[in-house]
């Protein structure tokens, strides 16, 4: 049944693991160490989201992640279970970027996103990112195009990993919206990058 | 012949998240249904290009930044603030500084709750000739503090609400601007619709309407009047509080609620919930019955009830009577179950920490009762836009 579970679900799974609610406990305690640890599990799919979300603008990501850092520093005393952590987080990640795109009052142009490769990704493991540009470049430039409410549960979904029910709840929305809004957003990908059909992906 | 279309499930499937029965009857389907077929394989398609959207890295900044704000909090700890506090402290000094306390606190008092209020919002035409004090604006104009502005049939309006937000008026719409000073501002709704986005901290926008008052908790919303004062609000993002004497709701984005004058907010109740859901909880809220009539329209908001409709049932706990009450409990807890420290009987005396408890676990509160770094956004978004 289905299609198997992707990369980015397994590093979402592990990541979990780590921050647990010990983790988070110690993180309410004001503990430093815990704190690191959060922001390095969570600082990259934060990102990511942001950077995916917002044309690509590197600096306006950084902006946001930082933001949503620094809330839930501040905020972290209210939480008492691991399950309310990551959809609390999520949201603070999904209200930062739409307050961006409300200040903003349009989408950032994708124009910027063009050069993305080389500023982010060039950062991260070439043999990993590089393997596929063709097709990244063109999923990143198809994701940037959907409209921001077919574009974010993508982006919980393959960014962070998250399930049906985990999008429904950071997104105050019900399960079939999330699953209705995946649906439309699949198809636009598909007949976007419908030349892509017979390339071989990675792992396949 | 092929039975019912599988379409919206296909997504669902490729991701893994269908119940078996669920996935066999989508795999079944689409064997012999060429369209759901040719739909599989175009969205399997998309989630194969989803899937090869990479985690990128973070900067490597960002975590030397954050290490810096840890630093600087673990530098200033209180005790040494309240050491260099009391280093600094002398009866001579502290009297000066308590004197200066008061008269900033008279002077404060006096800006923000005796000044009149001399400023005034930007108006612009979408459409037609909306008219502010029966002038119309031409392409654009100012609202002042007293000031009606007004659309007709073929009129439409955006206002900006100083620095925090802007509303969009509907044709046929009355509108008239209360009040605007850096802790508060106030629009009347005494007919028509108005979509309002908000993006300032939360309670500092209001609307006042014939049957409640609409108070913004970071959103935005939809809210409706019609002739005879009855109303109808729909929350887009973030939430909303309405409220009229005792009688309050709080309504979360995807919800709607239903106001009547005299009466007040109705119950909030999520758009997607059943047809015969809302009908019977309309007849609940604003219908006078008899007691059979009510108990069967309480049946069957309980009957249709999801976990979701959670947010209606705990706001039923509080405007029903004991009877009632109890049977609405028993349907909730059975839906989500009460945290722990709530009872049956704590919830059915009303007892409201209870209930808060309870609210919480629904996640209903989190914008209540805001933290202090809220409450401090609050007053310097506040003073920022006092100097704008």
């Amino acid at each position: 049944m289905g299609e198997g579970a992707s990369d980015v679900e397994r590093r979402a799974v592990m990541a979990e693991k780590i921050v647990d609610d010990g983790v988070i406990a110690a993180c309410q305690r004001g503990d430093r160490e815990a704190f690191r640890l959060l922001f390095e599990t969570y600082q990259d799919r934060v990102f990511s989201i942001a950077l995916y979300s917002l044309g690509g603008d590197e600096t306006l990501a950084k902006d946001v992640a930082q933001q949503v850092f620094l809330k839930l520093m501040t905020g972290i005393k209210q939480f008492r279970r691991e399950a309310e952590f990551t959809t609390w987080l999520y949201r603070l990640v999904v209200n930062a970027c739409m307050d961006e795109h409300r200040k903003r009052r349009r989408f950032l142009p994708f124009a910027d996103f063009q050069n993305l490769d080389e500023r982010a990704v060039s950062k991260r493991d070439e043999e990993e990112v590089y393997a596929r540009t063709e097709i990244s470049g063109a999923v990143h430039g198809a994701i940037m195009r959907l409209k921001p409410k077919l574009r974010m549960p993508i982006l919980l979904k393959y960014i962070q990993g998250l399930s049906y029910e985990e999008i429904a709840d950071v997104l105050s929305c019900s399960t079939g919206t999330v699953a209705s809004r995946l649906n439309r957003g699949h198809k636009v990908l598909a007949r976007k990058l419908g030349h892509l059909r017979n390339v071989s992906f990675e792992g396949e | 012949m092929f039975g019912k279309h599988v379409s919206k499930k296909l997504s669902a499937y490729c991701n893994q998240e269908l119940s078996a029965d669920e996935a066999r009857e989508v795999a079944e389907h689409v064997l012999v249904c060429q369209r759901c077929r040719r739909e599989l394989e175009e969205v399997r398609l998309g989630v194969r290009l989803a899937q090869t959207l990479p985690v990128l890295h973070a900067p490597a900044s960002l975590l030397g930044e954050m290490e810096t704000h840890l630093d600087e909090r673990a530098s200033h700890p209180a005790q040494t603030r309240r050491a260099r506090i009391s280093s600094a402290f002398t009866w001579p000094r502290m009297a000066v500084a308590f004197t200066s306390l008061l008269i900033a606190i008279a002077l404060g008092g006096w800006f923000f709750l005796v000044r009149p209020s001399t400023t005034s919002w930007e108006v612009a035409r979408i459409a037609g000739a909306p008219r502010i004090d029966s002038a119309n604006i031409g392409e654009s104009g100012r609202l002042a503090v007293g000031e009606w502005l007004e659309t007709d049939a073929n009129s439409r309006a955006l206002v900006q609400v100083g620095q925090i937000g802007r509303v969009e008026i509907d044709p046929n719409t009355r509108v008239r601007l209360v009040e605007t000073r850096p802790t508060e501002h106030r629009l009347a709704l005494a007919r028509g619709r108005m979509h309002a986005s908000i993006w300032a901290p939360p309670r500092l926008f209001f609307v006042d309407t014939p049957s409640a008052r609409a108070t913004d908790l970071g959103c935005a919303y939809t809210l409706e009047v019609d002739d005879a004062g009855a109303g109808v609000l729909h929350v887009t993002v973030g939430w909303v509080a309405l409220d009229l004497g005792s009688r309050s709701a709080i309504v979360p984005a995807g919800a709607s609620c239903a106001m009547r004058k005299g009466t007040g907010p109705g119950t909030p109740y999520y758009e997607d919930a059943t047809e015969a859901f809302r009908t019977a909880l309309a007849k609940l809220d604003f219908e006078q019955q008899d007691a059979g009539a009510r108990s069967l329209a309480l049946a069957s908001v309980l009957d249709e009830a999801r976990p979701r409709d959670a947010l209606t049932l705990w706001h039923l706990l509080s405007r029903t009577p004991v009877e009632e009450r109890a049977r609405a409990y028993d349907r909730l807890a059975s839906l989500v179950p009460p945290p722990e420290g709530v009872t049956r009987e704590g919830v059915l005396r009303l007892d409201q920490h209870m209930l808060d408890l309870w609210r919480d676990e629904l996640k209903l509160g989190w914008f209540k009762n805001d933290p202090l770094w809220r409450r401090a956004w609050r007053w310097i978004w506040g003073w920022a836009s006092e100097k704008l």
